[in-house]
């Protein structure tokens, strides 16, 4: 797929490798404030650094005065680094004020990013935040005593799975393992993997593919549906053959005959388990309500007579 | 000598907007769709319009769920095979006597490979036997694949009331449909009545496209597998360098179809039954197979009795007509048509069976020239037929006798 971005990203990229004034092409020596993020694996790595002007009593009202960035990557990349760090020159942010900036504030400053590049925007939220905990770190700055917790996760490099979200297989692995996930959907309410496209889901080396290794393929598949076995409250259990006989009687005694008096009629196609198959026949067939008079009176005096686990199913 | 094209259940002829359509992607829009440069924008954009057109098609759907493939079988095999490789827990698969050998041929595999097949029949006007498959649905189903229309009798099954009762039984039994023949024939919704369709197929050679390009709709989160690995187009789900010429010819035809579609029917559907009327009227000892079921608009099947298919095939192609037929001597086998076979049609017929089948290009004068020269192309072979009394015009009373049995 040829590229699409939009103006402001192309004209951030060449403006950039042309090495204009006013980028931030480069790294700031003995920085105050040093962040990376990203793979080689995934094409991108970000190395953010920044400089601030030092207040003379209380670190915390640090203003960032400068910010660079080393970028090995795509179009998008670079010029989302670009944009990340035009967004915190201008602005005349403290590093703490710094971390409220999201990839979505980089993605319109940008004026959007092609879907499978939103990573690239992420990617400059994230070294901006790790450059900010050591910022922190080098100011004796306790960022939990401000209710910031450090999110900042391992670097993980590896083969993305999931690309809508930019998923790698190392990190779906130790998250199948430690949050004990067994299916796709689990995976995907845990960490999003898989929740969009839902490409990855069933192709090699995807989701079901990892949970199948992680866990053995019979413990991931779906399991059959499960075959209830029919018992009723009372003693002694009820075999198959009774359970079905007593269903036909229930419908001999009571529903038939309400529906003989509208001219109906109903025949069991099969009963499997506590799936009961009828179809109406007579005057029945072909009503509009049909269906809402199997599942209200059939299903109704099925359950209330026989088993409270009975489905009808019409034929 | 004139063509009469009337096979277009085989295949149909190209429509001419859209060999239009397919030039610039044979020829200065060659470029690979995965390549990056400026030049190759048209050739992916050729792509994802296309998948937009073929989705709308569908009733909506969202265009990820639509694969392009090379044909109709491969989309049927990659169905049928994926799904068994994704759930590999389950091993039942229920399909039914009449499909095409891209779906029966494959089921059949799986059962040498120790998956247990139930093949559900057909009554004799090929109407699926309903109670015969909801009493071979069971929880530990894999997969139900159940055409949509026949390919040779143009008989519909109801795919929304058998998709229903699938997922009703279990929503984890995976449900295909190949949709071959019905693919711009019938209404296909795959938002409204066919919301239970996790899989279906279809090929664009049926309807005006080329042959070499098909499709495969996979329902969001259908565990299934792909079939040809290598390469991340499809999203991985069907690898290979996308036939750009061909998936736009695809979307070209059925953007045509859309727009002619209730039009055209009502000919076709005018044409094919004027034709049967008279073959009725006019040959004495016929039946048009799948009559009293739901069918296609555009599908004869009609029996001969006593006369073997080839024979008039070869006639009627020495007038310029092209049909086709379910004899034996026709098929490359022994047998003649299993379609005939599971709908019972005495084998003194089956033999004598012949396809008509229609498209929007055919004309009353194809009809008119087939009721002129069918009748006699009978004649000839009743003439020859051993069966057949010829003084009397009927058959000879053994004939009878030997149909009966």
């Amino acid at each position: 797929m040829a590229w699409n971005y939009s103006k402001k990203t192309q004209q951030l990229f060449m403006d950039a490798v042309q090495g204009k004034p006013g980028t931030h092409l480069g790294e700031i020596e003995d920085p105050d404030g040093l962040g990376e993020h990203g793979s080689i694996a995934c094409g991108d790595a970000l190395r953010f650094t920044f400089a601030v002007e030092r207040h003379p009593t209380d670190p915390t009202n640090d203003v960032i005065t400068e910010a660079k960035y080393l970028t090995f990557g795509c179009t998008s990349a670079i010029a989302a680094s670009e944009a990340l760090c035009e967004i915190i020159e201008r602005g005349r942010y403290t590093p703490i004020q710094a971390l409220k900036i999201q990839n979505q504030d980089i993605v319109e400053f940008l004026e959007g990013l092609p879907d499978q590049k939103i990573h690239c925007s992420v990617m400059g939220a994230e070294a901006l935040e790790a450059a900010v905990f050591d910022w922190a770190r080098k100011r004796g700055v306790d960022l939990k005593l401000l209710g910031l917790e450090n999110r900042q996760e391992e670097q993980e490099e590896g083969k993305l799975v999931c690309e809508c979200f930019s998923v790698t297989e190392p990190y779906l692995r130790r998250k199948i393992k430690e949050l004990n996930l067994r299916t796709i959907p689990e995976i995907t309410n845990a960490i999003k993997a898989g929740g969009a496209c839902m490409s990855c889901h069933h192709v090699p080396g995807g989701l079901q593919d990892l949970l199948d290794e992680t866990w053995g393929v019979a413990a991931s598949a779906p399991a059959s549906a499960p075959r209830e076995e029919v018992e009723l409250d009372a003693t002694p259990p009820i075999s198959p053959y009774q359970f079905s006989k007593k269903i036909e009687k229930t419908i001999e005694e009571y529903v038939r005959p309400m529906l003989q008096q509208d001219g109906g009629d109903l025949e069991i196609i099969d009963i499997k388990d506590t799936l009961v198959y009828c179809r109406l026949a007579g005057a029945c067939s072909g009503c509009a309500g049909a269906a809402q008079t199997l599942r209200m009176m059939v299903e109704g005096t099925l359950k209330d007579n026989v088993d409270q686990r009975i489905r009808v199913i019409q034929v | 000598m004139k063509t009469i094209y009337t096979d277009n259940n085989a295949t149909t002829p190209i429509a001419p907007e859209v060999y239009q359509a397919m030039i610039p992607y044979l020829t200065e829009d060659y470029f690979n769709p995965s390549s990056m440069y400026e030049a190759a924008r048209s050739a992916a954009n050729a792509i994802a319009e296309a998948r937009q057109a073929v989705a709308d098609a569908l009733g909506g759907v969202d265009p990820s769920e639509v694969l392009f493939t090379s044909c109709a079988t491969e989309s049927n095999n990659t169905a049928i095979s994926g799904t068994a490789k994704a759930n590999p827990t389950r091993r039942h698969i229920i399909t039914t006597a009449v499909e095409h050998p891209a779906v029966l041929e494959v089921c059949e595999d799986l059962e040498r490979s120790g998956y247990e097949l139930d093949i559900i029949s057909v009554d004799e006007s090929g109407r699926l036997k309903i109670d015969e498959f909801v009493r071979a649905l069971r929880p530990d189903t894999l997969l139900v694949t159940i055409m949509h229309a026949n390919n040779e009798t143009g008989v519909i099954f109801p795919i929304e009331e058998l998709s229903r009762l699938t997922k009703e039984t279990d929503p984890s039994i995976v449900f295909h449909t190949d949709a071959t023949q019905s693919m711009t024939k019938l209404p296909i919704d795959l938002r409204g009545d066919f919301q239970h369709v996790d899989l279906l197929s279809f090929s664009g050679h049926k309807l005006h496209a080329p042959k070499g390009v098909g499709a495969l709709y996979m329902r969001r989160g259908t565990r299934c597998r792909p079939l040809m690995l290598g390469g991340h187009q499809e999203s991985g789900r069907r690898a290979g360098t996308e036939n750009v010429a061909f998936i736009a010819g695809l979307a070209k035809a059925l953007e045509i179809a859309n727009q002619e579609h209730e039009e055209s029917e009502a000919r076709i559907r005018r044409l094919r039954d004027r034709l049967e009327r008279s073959i009725l009227k006019q040959i004495p000892e016929v039946r048009i197979n799948g009559k009293d079921a739901p069918r296609l608009p555009n599908t004869c099947n009609v029996s001969i009795h006593y006369v073997e298919g080839e024979g008039m095939l070869y006639q009627l192609s020495a007038e310029g007509i092209c049909a086709s037929s379910g004899s034996a001597c026709t098929s490359g086998s022994l047998d003649p048509s299993h379609v005939l076979k599971a709908m019972k049609v005495p084998f003194t017929a089956a033999h004598g069976s012949i396809r008509f089948s229609f498209s929007r290009y055919n004309t009353e004068d194809d009809v008119n020239h087939i009721l002129e020269v069918f009748p006699g192309i009978v004649a000839n072979l009743r003439r020859l037929s051993p069966y057949w009394d010829n003084q009397k015009n009927q058959p000879r009373p053994e004939a009878v006798a030997l149909q009966a049995e």
